[in-house]
């Protein structure tokens, strides 16, 4: 006798997916090479693995895109818990979701209200997980929020890539928004610019973690910005913060002022405090859907081959108007992290070691924080361990001349970077 | 303030909009409406994230609705199950307490008809589309007003022609008697309002306007910089934005229009509180104001020290209200004229008006009727997209123009039956080459992959489509509704295979 078991019946595969199926089922004059209509490509999109990186605004969208697309096997990532402050514009939480992991309760949500999708979420960080972890996809879709974040991601899967091993080669779609502005972009590792290609494109983020400014404070501009956003509606609900009235912002910077005393923070000043109100860029929700939306879309047709990928950066602008701009992005020679030659740099042969690293903490196109220098013989500086660091400072003041030959390969590790950077250092 | 929409609608679009609308920060909208005759079908289990597998067989007006509201628990939701083909066909009274229509999927004679009662009651329409992997929307509105248009910088400074309060803050700073210190924080609103004076007392009161004439203004600016103090980050300050003291203050052409246009002109009891304050600016620009639109008020960034910028941005500050004062005081006589009480417009609105003079927004849509009456389309906008960019993405609106004839004729989608998939295209096809002509244009400018793409389509909605032209349009309704930022004029196109969307006044 059969043991009775509990089956969820599913839909019919050819009615629910109908839409979409028009596409799979017939060629078209736009598909891309290797289209092939029929069940394989239906069969391949309902069962490959994808990575959504991030669940937070863009990823929620992401989520619910992509289980309506047809991929039924989805890996979502994030180490954030959901905060209250998240609940009017990430809808798969509630407020009786506060303090879970926005990865879990988004998977669950997904897979509670689509049958037959199946969401394994990750709760942690991105730099937990090893090659191994994230060679099982297929494509990897990025929703973050924090250039960091996006800076390992990419790095991480651009060196994964073995050309003797074509599934290692893993697309990247990388979506982002900042108020009415937000971009969507297709990374193919070592065949398209990568993001570490378009570094200088990015300015500085200007949002902060709701967490950090109700409860951690660190930087002057995390006080201004408690004061802004917690303390002025709590105390005047009806009126509107005016970041060019000087007494709204007098208000705020004595408010803001006893905060950073308090919490011994320096630097708060009234053209900080101006510059902070008036640079408030709110998350938009419909920024979010349609940069998530056109990150979906491209994963569908690349995964399905049923179109042609866009090529390869799309920037969408919503506040005059409906704006976009898609155009090919460059890839550079002498990228670190994707290109083929080393960056050089041109300085004097008596400027020092800390002249060379003042310059490379300069380049917008690196962006490096704390970085360690070598040539292949030597330590040049190292930042860690505490050893070496303290047996190779003497150097920081020594000539370059003395220390590398004109010419001379230096590699250069950092800690925002997962990989190290090429520099071939040339006296002028 | 309690605002009512309805969404009408066959599908996911529309699921999407409506749960957009509510998530963008917006004290409108109180309640909305899902008006759909249809059933919950298997297929909108692939399309739609507001339907269940439970819920096929029901009601999808309410099945979406009740989902939709679990969103937001302060809205208030409500659904009609009738189609709404039917309701405009026989209720056209329906659509007259709503403060915004969206029609979604809807096409042919039906939305012509809803277009119609629209434009005579004067509720703006939405219209959204999706195709396969294009969409489409239209904006239809009789005359949508923008005073908040959040440009990206207000700049008005009055370098040419300062008032009194800021002329005597300028002349308080003796440049060469400054310690170095105090020099080089001398703020570079101060250091060009110097520069122009001494300018025009040497040239006849005259800006400088040669080529030559302003690199001699420039060096003048240059000479004053000292040596001994790094950077002179004020000095560059001024230097960057000479260009602004040289350039006369003026009214541009688009305010000026608004100011001069005859609803300002004509005020009668009926005329809105937009135009009743326009009015009032255009006669202060003509009196008090001698010629200027009433100051923003606003002060950018800059180097300097505390005190004097705060000063300076008081001194601003002071004017800019000075002028709000007088701009209300003709509102409050305007409205006196017209038997209105002075309350009816708040100072706050009045205002915000002036602060925003120089960057006001009337737009003036085109009706339906404008757009697909062949002596009034825009025949020459369509064919000179079609001549030009490549990436251009006309080819699509005439394709969508073909499929709607098709569908009116054949009470279906080309490409949806594969029996006649090979004869849809030719009838596609002749739909494209008759709207080409009709239009006096050429046919051969649109390629046949046009229409074997839109035939493969055959009128699916793809979510993701569905979802990008969703965030779209509630984009544009939170703006219609809220009179912020710019709407669209007035149709888009986005071709999720380019990915790229353009935007035409059809
Ligand atoms: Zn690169």
């Amino acid at each position: 006798m059969a043991l009775p078991t509990v089956t969820q019946s599913l839909p019919d595969a050819d009615r629910r997916w109908r839409d979409i199926y028009r596409y799979l089922d017939r060629p078209g004059p736009f598909m891309a090479e290797g289209f092939e209509a029929g069940a394989a490509v239906k069969e391949f999109l309902h069962s490959i693995k994808i990575l959504v990186v991030g669940a937070g605004g863009l990823g929620c969208e992401l989520l619910k895109d992509l289980a309506l697309t047809g991929f039924t096997d989805i890996h979502v990532i994030d180490m954030d818990t959901i905060d209250v402050s998240n609940l009017n514009r990430q809808f798969l939480f509630r407020a009786s979701d506060v303090g879970k992991a926005k990865a879990e309760v988004a998977a669950s949500f997904i897979m509670r209200r689509i049958p037959g999708v199946k969401i394994t979420p990750y709760f942690g960080k991105i730099q937990d997980k090893d090659e191994e972890y994230y060679n099982q996809f297929t494509i990897i879709i990025c929703g973050l929020d924090s250039v960091e974040a996006r800076r390992w991601m990419n790095a991480t899967i651009i060196n994964m890539y073995d050309e003797d091993d074509p599934e290692t080669l893993k697309p990247i779609i990388d979506g982002g928004t900042e108020g009415f502005k937000g971009q969507s972009r297709i990374i193919l590792p070592h065949m398209t610019a990568c993001y570490e290609c378009s570094l200088d494109m990015q300015t500085k983020p200007t949002t902060y973690p709701m967490c950090t400014i109700a409860n951690t404070p660190r930087l002057p501009e995390h006080c201004i910005e408690w004061a802004s956003v917690l303390e002025w509606p709590r105390e005047f609900p009806d009126k509107k913060l005016d970041g060019d009235d000087p007494e709204h912002i007098k208000w705020l910077l004595d408010r803001a002022s006893t905060r950073a005393r308090h919490y011994d923070i320096t630097g708060v000043t009234y053209s900080l405090t101006q510059g902070v109100v008036k640079n408030i860029i709110p998350a938009i929700a419909s920024t979010n859907a349609i940069v998530a939306a056109s990150c979906a879309t491209e994963a569908f047709k690349i995964a399905t081959n049923c179109a042609t990928p866009m090529n390869n950066y799309m920037m969408y602008v919503g506040d005059q108007g409906v704006y976009t701009y898609t155009f090919e992005l460059q890839k550079k020679e002498d990228c670190p992290v994707c290109g083929a030659v080393a960056i050089k740099i041109q300085v004097s042969p008596s400027a020092t070691l800390q002249d060379l690293i003042d310059l490379l903490l300069d380049r917008k196109d690196i962006q490096l924080k704390k970085p360690s220098l070598r040539t292949s013989a030597t330590s040049l500086y190292m930042q860690a361990p505490r050893a070496l660091q303290e047996a190779t400072r003497p150097n920081l003041s020594k000539c370059l001349s003395e220390l590398i030959r004109d010419g001379e390969e230096v590699t250069v590790t950092d800690e925002s970077l997962p990989i190290s950077i090429q520099i071939t250092v040339r006296f002028e | 303030m309690s605002t009512d929409q309805l969404w009408s609608s066959y599908g996911i679009p529309m699921a999407k909009l409506l749960w957009k609308a509510q998530n963008v920060e917006l004290e409108g909208i109180g309640s909305l409406m899902v008006v759909d005759g249809c059933l919950v079908e298997e297929s909108d289990l692939g399309q739609n994230f507001f339907v269940t597998p439970a819920s096929v067989g029901q009601s999808r007006a309410k099945v979406v609705s009740e989902l939709l509201l679990e969103l937001n628990a302060e809205v208030e939701g409500s659904h009609v199950q009738r189609d709404p083909a039917e309701i405009i066909e026989n209720s056209p009274e329906f659509f007259q307490h709503f403060s915004l229509v969206i029609a979604t999927q809807i096409t042919g004679p039906s939305l012509y008809k809803l277009a119609d009662i629209c434009w005579a009651a004067n509720i703006p329409l939405v219209i959204v589309r999706a195709h396969g992997l294009m969409g489409y929307s239209r904006i239809i509105v009789r005359e949508h007003t923008v005073v908040e248009s959040h440009p990206e910088q207000i700049v008005d400074l009055r370098f040419d022609s300062p008032f009194a309060a800021l002329r005597e803050f300028a002349e308080s700073f003796n440049l060469d008697e400054l310690d170095s210190m105090a020099h080089s924080h001398v703020p570079y609103i101060v250091i060009l309002l110097k520069a122009v004076d001494s300018w025009k007392r040497k040239h006849d009161g005259k800006l400088p306007s040669s080529t030559a004439d302003r690199e001699q203004f420039k060096q003048s600016i240059r000479d004053q910089q000292r040596s001994d103090m790094p950077g002179n980050q004020n000095f560059n300050e001024a230097l960057a934005s000479a260009y602004r003291a040289w350039t006369p203050t003026t009214i541009p052409s688009s305010i000026r229009s608004i100011l001069n246009n005859t609803c300002a002109q004509n005020i009668t009891s009926e005329t809105p509180d937009f135009w009743i304050i326009a009015r009032a600016v255009c006669d202060f620009v003509q009196n008090e104001g001698q010629g200027f639109l009433p100051l923003p008020g606003t002060v950018p960034d800059m180097h300097a020290d505390t005190e004097s910028y705060i000063r300076l941005q008081t001194i601003y500050r002071a004017k800019a209200r000075e002028d709000a004062a007088a701009v209300s005081e003709r509102v409050a006589n305007l409205l006196a004229s017209i038997g209105s009480s002075p309350s009816r417009i708040p100072v706050q609105e009045i205002e915000m008006f002036c602060k925003n003079a120089g960057y006001l927004h009337v737009i003036r849509y085109r009706s339906l009727t404008e757009e697909y009456a062949t002596e009034t389309a825009r025949s020459k906008t369509i064919g000179n997209s079609l001549a030009g960019d490549p990436q251009d993405n006309i080819a699509w609106y005439v394709m969508l123009r073909a499929v709607e004839v098709c569908k009116t004729q054949f009470q279906r989608y080309p490409g949806e039956s594969e029996s006649h998939y090979v004869s849809d295209q030719q009838t596609v096809r002749k739909c494209v080459d008759a709207f080409m002509q009709e239009h006096g244009l050429d046919p051969a400018l649109i390629a046949d992959d046009y229409v074997q793409e839109c035939v493969r389509a055959a009128g699916s909605e793809i979510h993701v489509i569905a979802a990008i032209l969703g965030g779209i349009v509630s984009q544009e309704v939170i703006k219609l509704l809220t009179h912020q930022y710019v709407p669209l004029n007035n149709t888009v196109i986005f071709d999720g295979i380019k990915s790229a969307a353009s935007v035409y006044e059809l």
